[in-house]
C-alpha cells in the first residue's frame, strides 16, 4: 500500500548508551502501528504498544524514525533521533600574543558530543563585564581588548557549554601579565660565514603579531645543535634579532630554533620553525673548475643552493 | 631636593640616569615578587584573595597609557613611589610591632625594598628636573592620618601594597621606555633608555 508521508519532522535527542522511548505522536498507546528506521521496517520486538523502545543506543541509532498507522499506512509521526552525550567540562585557555592590545580566549571540548553544542563566554575584570568579540573563524575563539594596563585585578573568564542533553562550564582567572606569550619569531635564517668554518650567522624577525616592539621589546632564546648530537646549546639574547654562533663544529649540519619573550613579563613563546645550516668549509684544492658551492640552508619548509659564483657574503664586515 | 637647572642637551647623562633607573626597577621587581610571596605565607593569606576593597594604595592600572605625556608619566610615577615609601614604612612598623615582631630577616627584606623605592623616587625626581618637568608636590598628610585598622585589614593592605608595587615596577620600565620614543611632533627624544631597557 502507498505510504502517505505528509508530516513535519521532529527532533529527539538521546544519550549514548541509554534506552530511548519514542511515542508515535498523539496516537493511542494501544494502537497498532509500524515503525521504520530510515525507511526500513522495524520488527515488533522493539515495540511496546505504539511506542518504539530502543535499548542502549549508540551512534548508529541516529536517523529518521517514522510511525505509520497499522491499516491505512498513514504516516502519523516522524522524528529525527540524534544520539550524543552531554558536554564534559570544556578546556579554556586565554593568551595575549599581541600585548598590550588585548588577549584572546579559545576553548574546546575534551571529547565530542556528536550533537550541536552552544558556547557562552563571559569575561569580568574589576567586577565589570567586558565584551569578548567572537572571531569569525576559528569559531571557538574570541578577543578581548585591554581597557586598562598594568592592573593588579584579575580577569575572570567563564565558559558555559550547553546542548540538548546537558550543560557544563569552566572558570579561569588570571593576572594580566601572566598570559602574555608572544608568537614564535619569524623568518629565521641561518647562513654560513665564508672563511669561518666554526661560525653561523642566525637572523630572525619579531613575530608579526607583536604590535609595538619599541615600547614592548622582546628578548630571545636561541638553541642550536649538530644534527648528530641530541644536546642543545642555548644562548639568551636581550638585544637585536641576529646572533653569530661561534662554536659550531666544522662541517657539521646544525639545527637552529629561536623563542621570544616580553622583556618584563609573561612566558616564552613556542620554538620557531627549525632551520638547518652547515658552517663554511674549505673547497678541496684539486678542483679546478668552479666548484658548486653547496650551502644548504634549508628551513623545514624551503631549501636553497648557493650559486657557484657566490657573491661573497661579506658577513665578516656585517658581523663586526 | 634643590631643582638644579641643567641644559636639556646633556642627554648622555639622562640616558645613564634612565638606564640606572630601569636596572633598579628590575632589581626591585624581583625583590618585591619574592617579598610578596614571603609576605603572603607569613601572614597566612591566600594569594588569590580579592583586594578590591583595599584602598589608599596607588594603583598601577591605567586606561590611556599610550597617550600620556612625559611629564604625566614621570609625575605619576614619582607620586606613586612617594606614597609607597610611606606605605612600606607603615608595613614595616606593623610587622615589627605586632604582626611578625621576631622575624628580623623579614623586616630586613622590607627595609631593603623600602630603600630601593626611596632611591627610585630620588632618581625619578632627578630625571624630572633634568628634563625640566615641574616636580609634583609631595602630598603625604592624607596617608598618615589614616584610621586605626584591624590586624587582618593590615595584612591585606600590606599584600595590596606589594602587589601594586610589583605592577608599578613593570609600568615604570614601560613609561621610561616611552620617554625614549620620538614625540609626535618629531622632536628628538630627550632620553634614550633603549639599550638598558633591552637587558
Amino acid at each position: 500500500a502507498q505510504r502517505h508521508s505528509q508530516q513535519d519532522s521532529h527532533t529527539q535527542y538521546a544519550q549514548l548508551g541509554k534506552d530511548v522511548t519514542i511515542q508515535c505522536g498523539s496516537v493511542d498507546r494501544g494502537a497498532v502501528v509500524t515503525w521504520t528506521a530510515n525507511n526500513t521496517d522495524l520488527d515488533a520486538s522493539h515495540l511496546n504498544g505504539s511506542w518504539l523502545v530502543l535499548r542502549h543506543v549508540d551512534l548508529s541509532h541516529s536517523g529518521q524514525y517514522s510511525c505509520y498507522e497499522g491499516s491505512s499506512w498513514h504516516l502519523k509521526y516522524r522524528v529525527n533521533l540524534k544520539v550524543g552525550t552531554p558536554p564534559k567540562e570544556p578546556v579554556l585557555m586565554c593568551r595575549s600574543n599581541n600585548y598590550p592590545n588585548g588577549f584572546y580566549c579559545s576553548w574546546h571540548l575534551p571529547s565530542p558530543t556528536y550533537i550541536p553544542d552552544s558556547f557562552n563566554i563571559t569575561v569580568k575584570h574589576d567586577s565589570k563585564e567586558i565584551v569578548c568579540e567572537k572571531d569569525a573563524s576559528p569559531k571557538n575563539r574570541c578577543y578581548i581588548r585591554y581597557l586598562h594596563l598594568f592592573s593588579t585585578k584579575k580577569y575572570k573568564v567563564t565558559l558555559t557549554v550547553t546542548n540538548a542533553l546537558g550543560r557544563n562550564s569552566t572558570t579561569i582567572s588570571f593576572d594580566e601579565f601572566a598570559i602574555v606569550k608572544p608568537d614564535p619569531p619569524e623568518n629565521v635564517v641561518a647562513k654560513p660565514i665564508p672563511n669561518n668554518p666554526r661560525r653561523l650567522l642566525v637572523t630572525w624577525q619579531y613575530p608579526s603579531t607583536w604590535p609595538d616592539p619599541d615600547s614592548f621589546p622582546l628578548k630571545f632564546f636561541l638553541r642550536y645543535r649538530p644534527l648528530i648530537i641530541d644536546y642543545w646549546q642555548h644562548v639568551e639574547l636581550s638585544d637585536g634579532t641576529s646572533h653569530i654562533i661561534t662554536d659550531a663544529y666544522a662541517g657539521k649540519e646544525y639545527i637552529i630554533q629561536v623563542a621570544a619573550k616580553d622583556n618584563e613579563i609573561g612566558t616564552w613563546s613556542d620554538w620557531s620553525v627549525a632551520v638547518h645550516a652547515t658552517p663554511w668549509t674549505e673547497e678541496p684544492k684539486h678542483l679546478t673548475t668552479e666548484a658548486q658551492g653547496t650551502e644548504t640552508t634549508t628551513s623545514s619548509t624551503s631549501a636553497f643552493v648557493v650559486p657557484s659564483t657566490t657573491k661573497m657574503y661579506d658577513s665578516e664586515r656585517q658581523a663586526n | 631636593m634643590a631643582a638644579a637647572r641643567r641644559s636639556p642637551g646633556s642627554s648622555p647623562h639622562h640616558t645613564d640616569l634612565c638606564c640606572r633607573t630601569v636596572l633598579l626597577l628590575r632589581k626591585m621587581r624581583a625583590d618585591v615578587s619574592r617579598l610578596l610571596e614571603a609576605y603572603v605565607e607569613k601572614q597566612g593569606l591566600d594569594k588569590n584573595f580579592s583586594l578590591d576593597l583595599v584602598d589608599g594604595v596607588p594603583t598601577a592600572s591605567t586606561e590611556q597609557w599610550s597617550e600620556a605625556s612625559d611629564a604625566e608619566r614621570l609625575g605619576d610615577n614619582l607620586k606613586a613611589y612617594w606614597a609607597f615609601q610611606t606605605l612600606l614604612n607603615e608595613i614595616l612598623e606593623e610587622q615589627r610591632s605586632s604582626l611578625t615582631p621576631n622575624d628580623l630577616d623579614f623586616h630586613e627584606s622590607i627595609q631593603s625594598v623600602l630603600l630601593q623605592v626611596s632611591a627610585l623616587a630620588y632618581q625619578l625626581e632627578e630625571l624630572m628636573v633634568m628634563l625640566e618637568h615641574s616636580v609634583p608636590a609631595k602630598e603625604l598628610e592624607g596617608i598618615r592620618g589614616a584610621r586605626e585598622r584591624g590586624l587582618f585589614e593590615k595584612k591585606l593592605r600590606g599584600m595590596k601594597v606589594l602587589q601594586e608595587l610589583a605592577h608599578w615596577s613593570v609600568r615604570s620600565v614601560r613609561d621610561l621606555r616611552q620617554l625614549s620614543k620620538p614625540v609626535q611632533t618629531g622632536a628628538i627624544p630627550h632620553v634614550s633608555c633603549c639599550l638598558a631597557l633591552k637587558k
